[in-house]
């Protein structure tokens, strides 16, 4: 007979579970079954549950040369040498267009499969790397601090009693964005290499072998109060957030837990890479390769809500024209075979990709034909299910309307997580972000 | 001042504390020998090692290179597809080369005969966190490290002073390229914010002041010399932090050092480094008094740190996550074996999350546990199998044009070779399980196994028909896996 916890094993992460998950394992799921059932709300970790993909671009990108605008004298003053040549942006309307190296952006637009939100910032803007990432990754005020990602937040409130693999950070890192009260979320570069190798370098499932004494000693954990508030997993990627190394917990406890995530999620994911291909060509570069992966994973229907990705090097003081068209060219071929690939694999309905970086650079350019620090710049949405276009307002390079030489904001970050978190994760902001935004209509 | 610890609580378990986090960690002899002396003068003989020789010199292409000028012509004079096969080439040499760096680098701190002074190098690397990504000169970032070496005891002021105007520093900064009347900020940015103050100590218009004080220093890319031109400096009236004149190199130095903020800011950040916990408020003021006191050197500030009660209080010993390196370094003093292949440390070590000359910003690495993430702590477990067995499981995926790990017939990776196990656990000490436990426990956990991790092993043994060398590998192995090994 199929009791509800049956029907949640065998529906919500039941594929994941291979059969080489212990016994002990297999109760601890059980627990967690039981504790979703007794609180009577279904964690949203289905197969055909919505995803959400972020890639940080870290650095601060220059968002007056990604979203370029057109005849406008204020931009070409402050501009000298890095001003963009009209003729070679790809006009999108006309008074504005993309970097010649964002052909990628100019199909998904021309497919009605990107959104711009313009002018994205925060109230007291800060130019620190460092703050900045942290005040995007913990959604907070620009003046307070916080050791919870938005991302952690948003898996305490919503995926509560889900399994480690909720959140997968693409890379060596684990972000702060995924800091959480109960710390989940892993992160993962490489499948084939995801895994406890024994002795003999093959499988870790003999009965002598050291392998199963590993998945002993990884099983020290089974009857410690899950959910306790440990050490969470914000580390730094490439700007990772600040982590703080004050949280409760020991770190053998924190070790121990993360011991035991690791293996369970070992063997779903190697499982599921060694099951799907992908459907579509890449262009070779390390973000294609991470959005490959992802791709798969999300095909081989992983529980994961949410997937983050970096793509490093847009802290561009000098010398910006040639490592910045590379970025984007990068970026843009990238996201464009990740939205083809998904359609292919026929999982486009239910993903929505979503960039940000911690803030835009300066409007004059610098002395060395570079841009130093700024403030807001334009985010941008890519999927089949986005409100396409333009949202919020463009930003005015009058000199007279800047703050310190740099743009104003006039959508706040906050409200584009709002209406991410409402529109396409379907969930309340509200307890997330602590306070109420406006929403902008970014899902169709 | 802080508390020194009483002499009462100075025995063998406060020396292996010692050697662990002011080193690599001891042999049992080391730690018996460091613990007969009084813990003062204990603590001293590890600062004031400095005079002692080092087996290893330098890399053989660790000075100016003398054929730069007639390179650099050489370059501007070709072919653009001839300048293509250059920069290919000087690429691949440079890439080679920070291999041997790191190699040369690890070797110091398995070998050298002032493990402090590596530990330390190993803080400022990660504190002023420069690239070879951007610098791509190994020469430069050779230097760089032992810029750090040199000067890392020393005073606080001179060791900024030289940071500023290191080669490798003026370009990952662009400091090298900064002119008036546009100078470029990242530099005057990063050395307070990260360097010397903290976030939040300073205003917008010092970053542009300060970065005004410091033109005229710049890059004589022929001699790879830093260079003081006056025509490139702005001589005008400048105000930072309060300080207002027409300020310079030294001005600002003296301006940022003297301020209360300095002494904070990096007594915490050594703070956090070799206790593994941060100082709470009362212990920063403490420790901010002393440096200051100390006339902000780093060698004495060391000293009180390291014996000082609250370093060897129960919270800190054997709390604090290893990184990467010191997990890799310690793990071959302890099984004494030697370091793998350079090509093999640097691909284990950048799997591990410390890419060792490639900070993943200027900001250096996080630490303690945004070490440990599920895909490190893998990682981790497999770096243990390549140690032990010389196995390598670990995928290689070097930077491109690094040259790669040597493989074996069979495809996989070959590493290096297994540990020596006649010299680790002669034949005399497998007496029983008990005995065989309690030798890992005392060489590689400090003595402080959990009951559940001695269950795990000790079910291991007891579940072996015999206990060969290939059991015993394997319970090596699973040892450097227990969570208490990622810890000292």
């Amino acid at each position: 007979m199929h009791t509800r916890r049956s029907f949640l094993k065998s529906t919500a992460w039941g594929g994941a579970l291979s059969s080489t998950v212990p016994a002990f394992l297999a109760a601890t799921f059980d627990h967690l079954h039981a504790e979703n059932s007794d609180r009577d709300v279904a964690p949203a970790t289905g197969k055909d549950s919505p995803v959400l993909v972020v890639i940080q671009l870290a650095g601060g990108n220059d968002g007056l040369n990604t979203v370029v605008p057109l005849g406008n004298d204020h931009y070409h003053k402050a501009r000298p040498k890095l001003g963009l040549e009209p003729k070679t942006i790809r006009k999108i309307r006309d008074d504005v267009g993309f970097h010649p190296a964002l052909r990628g952006f100019e199909e998904l637009h021309d497919e009605g499969r990107l959104a711009i939100v313009q002018s994205v910032g925060y109230p007291n803007p800060n130019r620190s790397h460092f703050r900045s990432t942290d005040i995007w990754m913990t959604a907070t005020d620009s003046d307070r601090f916080s050791n919870v990602g938005w991302i952690g937040r948003y898996f305490d409130n919503a995926c509560a009693g889900g399994p480690a693999t909720v959140g997968v950070a693409v890379g060596r890192q684990s972000p702060l964005a995924f800091a959480a009260k109960h710390p989940r979320g892993i992160a993962l570069e490489n499948p084939e290499s995801f895994r406890f190798t024994d002795l003999d370098g093959g499988a870790d499932n003999q009965a002598k072998g050291s392998g199963s004494f590993y998945r002993q000693m990884n099983s020290s954990f089974d009857d410690a109060p899950l959910g306790d508030p440990a050490n969470a997993g914000g580390s730094v990627a490439m700007l990772g957030g600040t982590h703080s190394q004050t949280s409760g917990g020991s770190p053998l406890d924190f070790l121990e837990r993360t011991a035991l995530d690791a293996q369970v999620s070992s063997d779903q994911i190697r499982e599921i890479a060694n099951r799907f291909r992908n459907a579509s060509p890449y262009p070779a570069s390390k973000l294609a390769n991470d959005l490959r992966l992802v791709a798969r994973l999300i095909a081989g229907g992983l529980g994961t809500r949410v997937y983050y990705l970096s793509q490093g090097g847009y802290d561009t003081h000098t010398n910006q024209t040639g490592a910045h068209q590379r970025l984007l060219g990068v970026l843009g071929d990238a996201m464009v075979a990740f939205v083809k690939d998904l359609k292919a694999l026929g999982q486009s309905d239910r993903v929505l990709v979503m960039t940000f970086s911690e803030f835009g650079r300066r409007v004059a350019e610098n002395g060395n034909a570079g841009t130093d620090h700024g403030a807001a710049a334009p985010l941008f949405l890519a999927g089949t299910r986005v409100r396409a276009g333009w949202h919020g307002k463009p930003p005015i390079l009058d000199p007279t309307s800047l703050h310190n030489g740099d743009l104003r904001h006039s959508t706040d970050f906050r409200s584009v997580y709002a209406s991410i978190l409402e529109q396409w994760l379907r969930t309340d902001p509200r307890p997330i972000l602590g306070t109420t935004f406006p929403t902008l209509p970014l899902v169709a | 001042m802080l508390a020194e610890l009483p002499a009462s609580r100075w025995n063998p378990a406060a020396a292996t504390h010692l050697l662990n986090r002011a080193g690599f960690g001891g042999t049992a002899d080391e730690v018996s020998e460091l613990a007969r002396k009084p813990a003062r003068e204990a603590v001293r003989s590890l600062v004031a090692k400095g005079t002692a020789v080092n087996p290893q010199k330098p890399p053989s292409w660790a000075h100016p290179d003398p054929d730069r000028a007639a390179r650099l012509k050489a370059f501007r004079e070709a072919s653009p597809q001839e300048r293509e096969r250059l920069q290919r080439e000087q690429r691949q040499t440079q890439r080679a080369r920070m291999v041997e760096l790191e190699g040369w680098w690890l070797d110091r701190m398995v070998r050298g005969a002032d493990p402090l002074r590596e530990k330390l190098t190993l803080f400022w690397h990660g504190h002023f966190a420069t690239s070879a990504v951007k610098v791509r000169d190994a020469y430069l970032m050779w230097r760089q490290n032992d810029l750090f070496r040199r000067h890392g005891l020393g005073p606080w002021r001179t060791l900024l002073r030289e940071v500023t105007l290191d080669p490798a520093m003026l370009i990952w900064l662009d400091q090298a390229q900064s002119r008036p009347p546009k100078p470029n900020e990242n530099y005057a940015r990063e050395l307070m914010e990260l360097f010397v103050l903290g976030e939040g100590r300073f205003s917008e218009r010092d970053v542009t002041e300060l970065a005004r004080s410091l033109t005229g220093w710049t890059l004589d890319r022929l001699r790879q010399e830093p260079i003081y031109r006056p025509r490139l400096h702005d001589p005008g009236v400048k105000s930072v932090l309060g300080a207002e004149g027409r300020l310079g190199l030294d001005d600002i130095l003296d301006v940022l050092t003297s301020r209360p903020d300095s002494d904070q800011w990096i007594t915490g950040k050594l703070w956090t480094f070799f206790a593994g916990t941060a100082p709470g408020a009362e212990l920063q003021q403490s420790l901010a008094r002393c440096f200051k006191e100390q006339g902000r050197t780093i060698g004495p500030f060391l000293e009180t740190l390291l014996i000082s009660e609250a370093f060897h209080a129960p919270e800190v010993v054997g709390q604090r996550i290893k990184s990467p390196t010191e997990l890799l370094v310690m793990a071959c003093r302890q099984l004494g074996r030697p370091l793998p292949a350079p090509a093999v440390c640097a691909n284990s070590l950048r799997l591990l999350g410390q890419d060792l000359f490639h900070p993943p910003n200027v900001k250096g690495w996080e630490g303690g546990v945004a070490w440990i993430n599920a895909n490190t702590l893998l990682n981790r477990h497999n770096l243990a199998l390549l140690l032990v067995t010389g196995e390598n499981p670990l995928p290689t995926t070097p930077r491109k044009g690094t040259p790669s790990a040597p493989r074996t017939r069979r495809g996989r990776p070959a590493a290096t070779a297994p540990v020596d196990l006649a010299e680790l656990l002669p034949k005399t000490d497998r007496t029983s399980a008990e005995r065989i436990l309690e030798i890992l426990n005392n060489r590689f956990l400090d003595a402080r196994i959990s009951a559940k991790s001695r269950k795990v092993l000790g079910d291991y043994l007891s579940a072996q028909a015999d206990l060969d060398s290939q059991e015993l590998l394997g319970l090596l192995r699973l040892t450097l896996c227990l969570p208490e090994y990622q810890l000292c």
